[in-house]
């Protein structure tokens, strides 16, 4: 079902999106408490 | 500070360790045969739902340690843990959705699984909103506690919904009393994939954790 590649790239790039966004916001904010 | 330096070096290792999921999953692990490759969505959705439930769990647990000893390390604890256990939520709740449209044929049914799963981000909103809401420190100390345990008894509700009720979501394939039914070399990019959210889950909570500390300190009575 090689069809459905789109999808699985879709999940990969907004989980790694979600918790990359979430590591840069947690830095930036540790540096001006 | 130490705490807040060491925060930062494990989640830096975890995200390198999520770029190394990724590769492993990606090119190293084989296609499933009726799934296609949109099963490979499996080593990021489950890991990332394990890495929501353990938050929500330690919430709950630092609640009732905070509600016996009234230390406030733990509700700093709980507060931390609850906020990145939101991110994995998110991760996990739309990760699932993008799954599930080619599989099932559909983004989302209101099942007892995905409807408990969604009850479990709105619960993390939930506490997160109520700490923003109540101003005195003791008083949003304790019910936020009461709120952690809350969710904490809605865990096994999670994990066990797919056998009480009729349900789209697959049953458990590791967590289960019998062997994992899953072969090899997808087990092994499965459990590496919990072990980088678990490093990444402590990454983000001891930053987190140290960021209250600090804001402790510049406002000793906030």
């Amino acid at each position: 079902m090689p069809e459905n590649t789109p999808y699985m790239v879709a999940a990969y790039i907004v989980a790694a999106a979600i918790l990359v966004t979430y590591a840069v916001l947690l830095y930036r904010r540790t540096l001006k408490p | 500070m130490r705490l807040l330096k060491t925060g930062r070096w494990i989640t830096g290792v975890g995200l390198a360790l999520l770029a190394a999921v990724y590769v492993r999953a990606l090119a190293f692990t084989p296609v499933e045969r009726f799934q296609g490759p949109a099963q490979k969505i499996f080593y990021i959705h489950v890991p990332a739902a394990w890495s929501a439930m353990l938050a929500m769990g330690l919430v709950g647990i630092a609640g009732i340690l905070f509600l016996l000893l009234k230390d406030p390390r733990f509700d700093r604890f709980g507060e931390a843990s609850a906020e990145v256990g939101t991110a994995f939520s998110m991760v996990m709740l739309t990760t699932g959705p993008i799954w599930a449209k080619p599989i099932w044929g559909t983004w989302w049914t209101w099942d007892a699984r995905l409807t408990l799963t969604l009850f479990l981000f709105l619960l993390f909103l939930g506490y997160l909103l109520l700490r923003g809401a109540v101003t005195d420190p003791g008083l949003r100390a304790r019910y936020s506690a009461v709120l952690g345990i809350c969710g904490l008894v809605l865990l096994p509700f999670i994990h066990l919904s797919v056998y009480f009720f009729r349900t789209l979501h697959p049953q458990p394939i590791v967590l289960k009393p019998s062997a994992p039914s899953l072969p090899g070399p997808m087990l092994v990019t499965l459990l590496f994939s919990f072990l980088v959210f678990t490093v990444l889950y402590v990454g983000f909570v001891t930053q987190r954790y140290a960021l209250s500390l600090l804001r402790e300190q510049a406002e000793p009575h906030a």
